[in-house]
């Protein structure tokens, strides 16, 4: 039998592919991010719930507030310094999820809330932290360097172990080049994207997990993946002019998007069909924001748009009643 | 109307404060609040707008037809946002050019044509004048407190570029409160004014809660002192 | 074999059957007392026949049926009877019902029963059905009578549940693998006496001892045997016609809507034996289960036996008894105590430990997982009808088909914040019925108040009329020939009206009293519905205007008969 907590331990365990990739590939930062935003996110949570007056260890044990936690960690840049992980996973459980009434209550993706807020305010450090693959670092990254960048004592500068990612590179490069001059580059790696390629397919591993042990529905990840690659077949058909499809599904968070942000059931649509909607709305604002918007990624702002528009699609996605003539609709006043 | 001057004085400023409570003159209060500064001139400025409009609408009450009322309302309001654009211009250029569109929009400040459609059409000049100047100062504080918020929070000071609008003399009124702050964006932004309002509003419930729930602590005691009457039994 | 027919969500808990089917069905042994409610059925109880102090014999009617779905109980065993009183009676509420309490004399001696006669009409087959107190065995316990008449023509299809879908039971299982050809004959007699173009038994295919040994029985007749998945609430009846029939019983409607009756396999037999036998219902099957028993099984026992004597028969360990529920896990209720008769339409009664039924754990918030959608047989939206009767909006609610949920439990047994669904809905329900009833009330006292005002208005000008027609009269005849005129005054100078009040004002006194009278009437008629403490006073008012009436009719009549 399922139990709230053991859907929170499911889903942070199929992240678990997903991580051990992002480690392996991009160093000792994520795992400093994911424990830390896990510890904050649960101290934080610990705290309002005793403001609240709340039942604290019953209700921490439920282990939403450490899978927030986690999903901030692993959206995070690697070499991020400590506070602004701080937050991002203070404002994610303060603002996205108490303000609004606790577990279940809140309107947005709480997690996206947060990377939201820091990627607004400091938009320097969050899109130029990215680590370069380990491999491409001269001397790559130790612990204690990443410890030294993630409490910024010490002097170790990030710059020459930071890149632009894939996705943003290729953005920008293509403007004055051709696609093989481009994917020449060694963030490419000899497929897709050099170590994304195997982040996203390890979180793509994770989330059929999910759908497999029927926690999540396979409504959600299959419009978002399905509208994702319309948009792009349409729109950056040719990759001599736009980022081509392979880096938009396995490059950047488009699998940990798809199959695990996106699929929060306390801010997701309700019905299957309005499922569909709104994992295909987020396909689409994804692929929109990507390719004409200013930010290089997309999932948390895709997320949150369509987090407001679940009301909307709760009122007009209503299944058909068995015994009725035709779906019914809306609320009465 | 029997309202006394406390009662105004509380409901400008607490009870009926236009931001906080009747949550009108939003678009302005947002946009224009991510420094003190800027709120400061803004919310002077609807202060002597929705004073001076207080008066005139009072002491024309009784002469204008209700038909009338409005477009004689709106054109007091108009006239005055003129003159305090005006005076803007003249003595505080800067601090005009930063509040840009939002001085004109003073006009369509719903708080302002509230009250006088609610309260000066109704009352003599002197109540009428205290209630405008009270509404406009409790207008005026929650924009301040609400600068202060964003600006505390988005750049690390207080009353940066305060010579834009007091003058030279003011220039060195700069509070910086966390030296080599890393600026918040989030706060200066737009949606930084949603959270802090409201929070604003939030810690106001919150009071007015406290306050109410002090009040019944203090009376429950004489209720509990009452003796229990017959409930039974049947009644001729 | 299967079907090609399906209905959303289901779920597939264990199903815990295979204890209760280690041995054949046992007689249980005659108790000394019996209980009989009157009301086992969905509808009003029937009215006593018998007295205190009675000796009856078996299958002796104890009460007959009044108009309306009132179905008559009869004696399950010879016996005297004791008394006639409330006693507490296996229901989810724990209320208490007139019970019929008979001390039983041993020697089980039976009333004369009538078979049905074979020239009978459908109609009194019907009413002989009703007569020997058949109503739905399979939990609902509905009226036969009643649901073979909901049909106006002959139904398309007649289907025989025998899915049996709930964990734990297995009475109809046993039954049917038991006795098949009771269960075809009563397939058949059903079958005749509504005359349906086809007939199935549906049977879930986790019983395969009972398809085949149905299928056998059946071989011959027309009688379709139909597997479906087990899956439960596929016997729900609306699920076992979607999956046999593909058809949607429409919402608020019946099987008959769409040309489908359903009946359980007991009650077919029942049927059957009602008809050929005119045996009444004084028996049924009823599984024992649960981890408390040591000798679980299925049991046929009479109607009335008190569930301790069965759980005793059963092998009761009251040290282990944690819970002991009456019906499946997921749709049955409580007991709080083993002094309960049994009832006809009890099917099923688990005595289970700590173990088999832990106390649910401490509910979580919902956070929307949408388990419960994907387990809802009637595609509702479990997560949002909870929200809405969570916070009191019970209309809403029911914008959301409340009404059309079977609550059947799957939602509650999916939900992974262990929140009891189910019970928020009827929560609901109940509000929305509450609702309804004080409506239809209120619409009844202003329309009642509307015809009194219409009634007033039209006395009033009745008067109008007489006065201005007496008027006219008088009018004429001061108007006829002076002759005539001294002739008519001199005839009323002699009549004897001078002394006292006119005729006219008699009239006028007359009617103003009758009005009073019937506002003070009306007034607590109003009283006696909505404020009852007020109507001693009202009934003193009416009695004084009721005399004052009198009193102006007597004036009246006194001086008609001097005229």
């Amino acid at each position: 039998m399922l139990t709230t907590q053991r859907i929170m331990l499911w889903v942070m365990a199929a992240t678990l592919p997903g991580l051990l990739a992002l480690i392996h590939f991009f160093g000792w930062g994520v795992l400093i991010n994911v424990l830390w935003c896990m510890g904050i996110a649960m101290a934080t949570e610990a705290l309002i719930l005793w403001i609240r007056a709340r039942p604290v260890q019953h209700t921490l044990m439920d282990g939403s507030a450490a899978l927030t936690g986690l999903l901030l960690g692993l959206s995070l840049p690697p070499l991020l310094p400590w506070w602004i992980a701080l937050v991002a996973t203070a404002s994610a459980i303060i603002l996205a999820k108490h303000l609004y009434g606790g577990l279940g209550s809140n309107l947005f993706n709480p997690a996206m809330v947060g990377y939201a807020l820091v990627l607004v305010s400091f938009p320097e450090a969050m899109s130029t932290r990215w680590a370069l693959p380990l491999s491409l670092q001269e001397t790559p990254l130790s612990l204690l360097d990443s410890l030294s960048v993630f409490t910024g004592l010490g002097s170790t500068s990030v710059d020459a172990f930071t890149g632009a990612t894939p996705l943003d590179d290729y953005k920008h490069a293509i403007d004055g080049a051709i696609a093989s001059q481009v994917t020449t580059a060694p963030i490419y790696g000899d497929r897709v994207a050099l170590g994304w390629e195997w982040v996203n397919l390890g979180f793509l591993a994770g989330g059929l997990l999910l759908i497999q042990r029927r926690i999540i529905t396979w409504h959600i990840p299959v419009s978002l993946l399905g509208a994702l690659t319309i948009m792009a077949l349409l729109f950056g058909y040719d990759p001599d002019q736009s980022v081509p499809l392979s880096l938009h599904l396995l490059a950047g968070g488009t699998m940990l998007g798809a199959f695990f942000i996106a699929t929060d059931p306390v801010s997701a649509a309700t019905s299957n069909r309005g499922k569909l909607w709104y994992g295909a709305g987020i396909g689409v604002l994804l692929y929109t924001i990507r390719a004409w918007g200013s930010y290089p990624d997309a999932v948390a702002f895709a997320v949150l748009l369509m987090n407001l528009a679940v009301p909307f699609l709760d009122y007009y996605t209503r299944p058909r009643t068995r015994g009725h003539k035709r779906a019914g609709r809306g609320v009465p006043s | 109307m029997s309202t006394g001057a406390n009662q105004i004085i509380r409901d400008g400023l607490w009870h009926n404060n236009p931001a906080l409570v009747q949550l009108l003159g939003l678009c302005p209060l947002l946009a224009v609040t991510n420094t003190v500064v800027n709120a400061i001139g803004l919310g002077l400025a609807t202060l002597m707008v929705v004073t001076g409009s207080n008066m005139a609408v009072s002491l024309i009450r009784n002469r204008v037809t209700d038909s009338m009322r409005l477009p004689a309302f709106v054109m007091i309001i108009a006239a005055l946002v003129t003159c305090t654009e005006l005076i803007m211009q003249a003595y505080a250029y800067r601090l005009y050019q930063i509040l840009g569109i939002f001085i004109p929009l003073i006009v369509t400040n719903c708080a302002i044509l509230g009250r006088a459609e609610a309260f000066a059409s109704r009352n003599p000049l002197p109540k009428a004048t205290l209630d405008g100047l009270m509404t406009g100062l409790g207008f005026l504080a929650v924009l301040v407190l609400l600068g202060g918020m964003r600006e505390l929070v988005g750049y690390g000071t207080l009353l940066a570029d305060a010579h834009l609008l007091f003058g030279e003399a003011a220039r060195g009124w700069t509070l910086t409160v966390f030296p080599d702050y890393r600026q918040a964006l989030i706060a200066v932004l737009p949606p930084g004014a949603f959270i802090g309002l409201g929070l604003i509003i939030a810690l106001r419930n919150r009071i007015d809660h406290h306050i109410q729930q002090q009040q019944q602590a203090r009376q429950t005691p004489v209720e509990s002192g009452h003796k229990r009457v017959r409930v039974t039994g049947t009644f001729s | 074999m299967g079907t090609q027919f399906d209905f959303p969500g289901g779920i597939h808990p264990p199903d815990n059957k295979l204890r209760s089917l280690q041995t054949p069905i046992r007689q249980a042994p005659l108790p000394d007392r019996l209980t009989v409610p009157l009301r086992q059925h969905r509808g009003d109880p029937g009215r006593v026949v018998v007295a205190v102090g009675d000796h009856v014999l078996t299958g002796q009617p104890l009460s007959e049926g009044q108009p309306g779905r009132s179905v008559p109980v009869h004696a399950p065993t010879s016996g005297t009877i004791t008394a006639i009183k409330s006693h507490e009676v296996p229901h989810p509420s724990g209320l208490e019902e007139t019970c019929i309490l008979i001390e039983a004399d041993g020697r089980d001696q039976w009333y004369e029963l009538a078979p049905c006669p074979d020239s009978a009409s459908t109609a009194e087959r019907y009413d002989h059905l009703h007569r020997t107190g058949v109503v739905g065995l399979g939990g609902a316990g509905f009226p036969t009578r009643d649901k073979l008449q909901s049909a106006e023509a002959a139904p398309d299809v007649l289907i025989l549940n025998g899915a049996e879908c709930e964990p734990y039971i297995t009475a109809d299982q046993a039954l049917m693998r038991e006795r098949p050809d009771s269960v075809v004959a009563g397939a058949l007699a059903l079958w005749r006496l509504v005359g349906a173009g086809r007939c199935l038994i549906g049977i879930e295919d986790n019983k395969p001892d009972a398809i085949e040994a149905l299928r056998q029985s059946a071989e011959g007749t027309s009688v379709e045997i139909r597997v479906v998945a087990a899956r439960y609430p596929s016997g729900g009846e609306r699920q076992l016609i979607q999956l046999l029939t593909g058809l949607e019983v429409p919402s608020g409607g019946l099987p008959a809507d769409v040309g489908v009756l359903c009946q359980n396999v007991a009650t077919a037999v029942a049927v059957d034996r009602s008809l050929r036998l005119g045996e009444p219902v004084i028996q049924r099957i009823t599984t024992l289960t649960g981890e408390a028993l040591a000798r679980p099984g299925n049991i046929e026992a009479r109607i009335g036996t008190p569930l301790d004597h069965l759980l005793f028969e059963a092998g009761l360990d009251p040290q282990r008894l944690h819970r002991l529920i009456m019906g499946g896990p997921l749709m049955g209720f409580d007991l709080t105590t083993t002094g309960l008769p049994l009832i006809k339409t009890a099917n099923c009664l688990i005595a289970g430990t700590a173990g088999e039924f832990p106390d649910p754990p401490i509910p979580q918030p919902c956070i929307r997982c949408g388990l419960c959608e994907q387990a809802c047989p009637v595609d509702l939206l479990p997560q949002q009808l909870y929200w809405f009767a969570s916070a009191g909006e019970h209309r809403k609610a029911e914008h959301f088909d409340l009404f059309d949920c079977i609550e059947c439990g799957a939602c509650d047994w999916v939900c992974p914040s262990h929140l009891p669904l189910t019970d928020y809905y009827r929560h609901s329900k109940g509000v929305l019925r509450q609702e309804q009833k004080e409506q239809a009330e209120a619409d009844h006292a202003r329309q009642r108040f509307e015809e009194r005002q219409a009634r007033l208005e039209r006395e009033q000008a009745d008067r109008e009329e007489r006065r201005r027609a007496r008027q006219q009269a008088r009018e004429q005849r001061h108007n006829v020939a002076p002759a005539e005129a001294s002739e008519a005054a001199t005839a009323a100078a002699s009549s004897p009206t001078a002394p006292g009040p006119d005729r006219e004002t008699l009239i006028q006194r007359r009617d103003q009293a009758r009005q009073k009278v019937e506002e003070a009437q009306a007034q607590l008629a109003e009283a006696r519905e909505q404020t009852p403490e007020a109507v001693p006073k009202l009934e003193r008012a009416l009695n004084k205007h009721q005399k004052r009436l009198d009193a102006a009719e007597k004036a009246l009549s006194d001086a008609q008969e001097d005229t």
